[in-house]
Order: C-alpha cells, then sequence, then structure tokens
C-alpha cells in the first residue's frame, strides 16, 4: 500500500478548474518532488493534501485513510468530521513558503507547539523532544530567541523542526526556500536531504532543479492543473518529451547552467 | 470670586468623582467584556451572524451617545419599566462602548496573517485551541493601544449621564457654579480631576507602545 494516495484529485474555484484530475502515489521513504511554473496548480495540490483547501473531486488517502471526505457505497461524498480530519492533519507535517511561524512564541516554544496542544503529552517530554530537533536543524543556540530574530534560512529550519515535532508519516513541502536569500538556500536543503536520506516519506514543490535531481526519488512536472510527464530525474531531465517541460527547464536551468 | 473658592467645594467634587469613577469601572468592564464577546463570535459564525453584528456596529456608531443614551432614558419607562435613571443610562452606556469594542476587536483578529492558522491548522490543531494559542494572543498585541483609546473616550462621555440628572462629577460641578458662579475656576478643577482620572490609562497606552516597539 502506498503511503499517499491520490486519485483523480479535482478542485475548481468558482468557474476556474485548478486541479484537472490528479493521480499519483508515493511509497512509503520515497521523495517525489513537483516542479512546475507558478498557476500550475501544484501548491494548491499540495494543500490539498493536508486540507488547508477543500477539493471536489477524487480523494486522497494517507497510509490508507481517506482524507477530507469518504465516499458511501451508494457513491455520495460526505466530508468527515472536523475533528477525524485534524486527527489525520497530524500525520502530515508542512513546511511553508512564508515559514508562518508563530512569532508571539519562542523558537523553542513554536516546536513544543503541536506535541504540546495537540498530542498533549508532558511539558519536559515535549521540551526534550523539542531540543533534539533543534539540534538536528542546527539551531538549539537560537531556543530562546523569538522568530523575528532570525535570519530567513534560520526561520525555515525552525519552521521543519516545527512541523517534524509531530512525528508525521508523511512531509510536504510548499516552495520552502523561494523566499530566501540565495546564500540561506543551502542551509534548508541540506535539513531537507538528510531528512530523505533517513527516510523521510516527502512530496517536495520546488524550483531548485539540482537540488530535485540529487534528492528526488522521481519527478512530476505539473502545468495547467494536471501532471504533464512524470518519470526518474536523471531520465526525465535529460530527455524532457514535452514542449512545456523542455521550455520550463530551459527557463529555470538556464539559470544554474553555470554553478 | 475668592480664588479658595475650589478649595471650599473640593471635598464635594470629589465625592462626584468618586461616582464618575465607580460609573466608568462599570461600564469599561461590561463594556469591554461584551464587546470581546460580540467580536469574537463576530469571526466565527455564519454570514447571518456576521450580518447582525455588523448591524449592530454599525447603527451604534452612526449615533450619537447622548442620543442612545436619551432613548435608554425614555424608553424603559415607556415600555413599561420602572428603572432607577443611572441604570437606564449605565446600560446604553455599555451599549454603546460594546460596539467600538466589537470592532476593534473583530479587526484585530482578522489581521492575524492566514498563514499562521494554515500553518496550525497542519500541526492538526482544533479550532478553539487555534484561537487560543495563536490567533487571541497576536490579535491582542494589535488591539491593546485602540482598546485603551477607547477606554479613555468611555470615561470622559460618562459626563453625558449629567444631561438626564444622574449626579457624578460634571452634575456636581455644575451645581457648584449655579451656587458659587466662579464657572472659570471650578471648571478648571474639574479638568484636572478628569485628567487625574484618565491619566494612568494613558500612561499604560505609551508603556505599551514602548514594549511592543521592543518585542518587534
Amino acid at each position: 500500500m502506498p503511503m499517499i494516495e491520490i486519485r483523480d484529485l479535482r478542485k475548481s474555484y468558482a468557474e476556474l478548474e485548478v486541479l484537472k484530475g490528479i493521480s499519483f502515489d508515493v511509497e512509503k521513504g520515497e521523495v517525489v518532488v513537483v516542479l512546475g511554473p507558478s498557476g500550475s496548480g501544484k501548491s494548491t495540490m499540495l494543500r490539498c493534501i493536508n486540507l488547508l483547501e477543500e477539493f471536489q473531486g477524487g480523494g486522497i488517502r494517507i497510509d490508507g485513510e481517506a482524507i477530507g471526505y469518504t465516499t458511501t457505497e451508494g457513491g455520495k461524498r460526505r466530508r468527515r468530521k472536523e475533528a477525524e480530519n485534524a486527527k489525520l492533519r497530524e500525520q502530515v507535517g508542512m513546511v511553508f513558503q512564508s515559514f508562518n511561524l508563530f512569532p508571539h512564541r519562542t523558537v523553542l516554544q513554536n516546536v513544543m507547539m503541536g506535541p504540546l496542544k495537540v498530542k498533549g503529552i508532558a511539558r519536559r517530554e515535549a521540551e526534550a523532544l523539542a531540543r533534539d530537533l533543534l539540534k538536528k536543524v542546527g539551531l538549539l543556540d537560537k531556543a530562546d530567541q523569538y522568530p523575528a530574530r532570525l535570519s530567513g534560512g534560520q526561520q525555515q529550519r525552525v519552521g521543519i523542526a516545527r512541523a517534524l515535532a509531530m512525528q508525521p508519516k508523511v512531509m510536504l513541502f510548499d516552495e520552502v526556500t523561494s523566499a530566501l536569500d540565495p546564500e540561506l538556500v543551502g542551509e534548508v536543503l541540506r535539513v531537507m536531504r538528510q531528512l530523505a536520506q533517513e527516510g523521510m516519506t516527502m512530496i517536495i514543490v520546488t524550483h531548485e532543479i539540482h537540488f530535485a535531481r540529487d534528492v528526488g526519488d522521481r519527478i512530476i512536472f505539473m502545468d495547467h492543473g494536471a501532471i504533464v510527464e512524470e518519470g526518474l530525474p536523471a531520465n526525465i531531465l535529460a530527455n524532457p518529451k514535452s514542449d512545456r517541460f523542455k521550455q520550463f527547464l530551459r527557463r529555470y536551468q538556464g539559470d544554474y547552467l553555470d554553478t | 470670586m475668592t480664588p479658595n473658592v475650589l478649595i471650599n467645594n473640593l471635598p464635594y467634587l470629589l465625592k462626584g468623582a468618586l461616582v464618575t469613577l465607580e460609573l466608568s469601572v462599570v461600564v469599561l468592564i461590561a463594556g469591554n467584556l461584551l464587546g470581546l464577546v460580540i467580536g469574537i463570535v463576530a469571526t466565527s459564525v455564519g454570514r447571518i451572524g456576521q450580518s447582525l453584528i455588523t448591524a449592530y456596529i454599525f447603527v451604534l456608531r452612526g449615533i450619537p451617545i447622548l442620543v442612545i443614551m436619551l432613548l435608554g432614558y425614555y424608553a424603559f419607562p415607556a415600555l413599561g419599566y420602572r428603572v432607577p435613571a443611572y441604570v437606564a443610562v449605565g446600560v446604553a452606556q455599555i451599549i454603546y462602548v460594546s460596539a467600538f469594542v466589537a470592532e476593534i476587536v473583530r479587526s484585530a483578529i482578522l489581521s492575524v496573517p492566514s498563514g499562521q492558522i494554515a500553518a496550525a491548522r497542519s500541526l492538526g490543531m482544533r479550532r478553539f485551541s487555534i484561537l487560543k494559542e495563536i490567533v487571541l494572543p497576536q490579535a491582542t498585541r494589535i488591539a491593546i493601544p485602540p482598546l485603551l483609546n477607547n477606554s479613555l473616550t468611555a470615561i470622559k462621555q460618562t459626563s453625558y449621564v449629567s444631561v438626564v440628572g444622574v449626579w457624578e462629577l460634571t452634575y456636581a460641578a455644575r451645581e457648584v457654579v449655579e451656587r458659587t458662579l466662579a464657572s472659570f475656576q471650578i471648571f478648571l478643577g474639574v479638568m484636572a480631576i478628569y485628567f487625574i482620572i484618565c491619566y494612568p490609562l494613558s500612561l499604560l497606552a505609551r508603556r505599551w507602545e514602548r514594549r511592543a516597539a521592543v518585542v518587534q
């Protein structure tokens, strides 16, 4: 059974269909990188997986559990109870482009938020876990700082630690380096690479093509709300089939040809 | 018109000030609490509830406090209830203040970035927990300065109750002036008393501003 199972996912805003039937699986421990121009629906797809966005058709399963909606035998679609969906969300960690750290809490308190307020584990235990994770992302010395004092790269690493604190089965990364200064991108990618090596199941939406090639087990290219191509990084990047993917690679790889 | 006419009448004025202070405390506590609840409810109910609350806020904001107080003063007897004047105008003041507080609270809650809520939801946090741990603490920082400002206004506008014969500082001052004709000295003294009542809140607002600046 795949860890993530997406079948014919459809979403529209009024008239505009932004996801036109997306289907793919992610196996346990697999790292899938999603590429695509802005407006292709890749972030929206990611946000559907932990139900930050509602979707109108198709289904998503995490480790066999349907997210958001269940379909009865008669084919009727029913929204799951909010408490059930929150429970499912606990298993899906998410890291955001704009970090979204809680500004009124210290770094340590940010990482402890999930374990304390959702899992309800003891404070001492939560703090030990949080310190472990901060050490892992190299920010133990910043534990008592407020997020505003940190650089973008540091904030994003805290964002990763905060998501990991829930010990999720799956991690979703939504253009997590897009808001960073170029010299800060590396430190965030390093943490993600380490996670991948440890066997975390990940879906990464990014524009970092080099990183996609190095870390991704599979690449999916999306455009206009649909999957255009997918395959092994080495194959798909070397021999793009569609014109749209070729065009995309030319635009984004151009920047990296010298590096 | 001797210079110490103010000093001679000070005990009487201070008795009035005590009533003003009591009225202010009641109006501030009840008005802020009611407004807080309305403001929070406004951000978590459906469209009909929102429309009702918007109507409540807009109507009250569009009426002079004197008019709503007079309405309160005459409405209770017209409806057949015998209510002491100070209760009628007190209730009117509380409702009036609550509308302004509700609007401040509502807009402060809505100004918390949606990414904050997305992050909290992605951790699996439930609605109430998100409100308590994430939204309200951040909204509070935004709302405190306008709330303190609003409270200052609320204290000062308790002087309107003198119009319908409720005895407090302004009413007492008018009595003394009528008796002594020393309008200048007496009202100068009354100014000073109102200022002293309001000063701590003004200080608090300043201090908060400085603290918030440091955290940012």
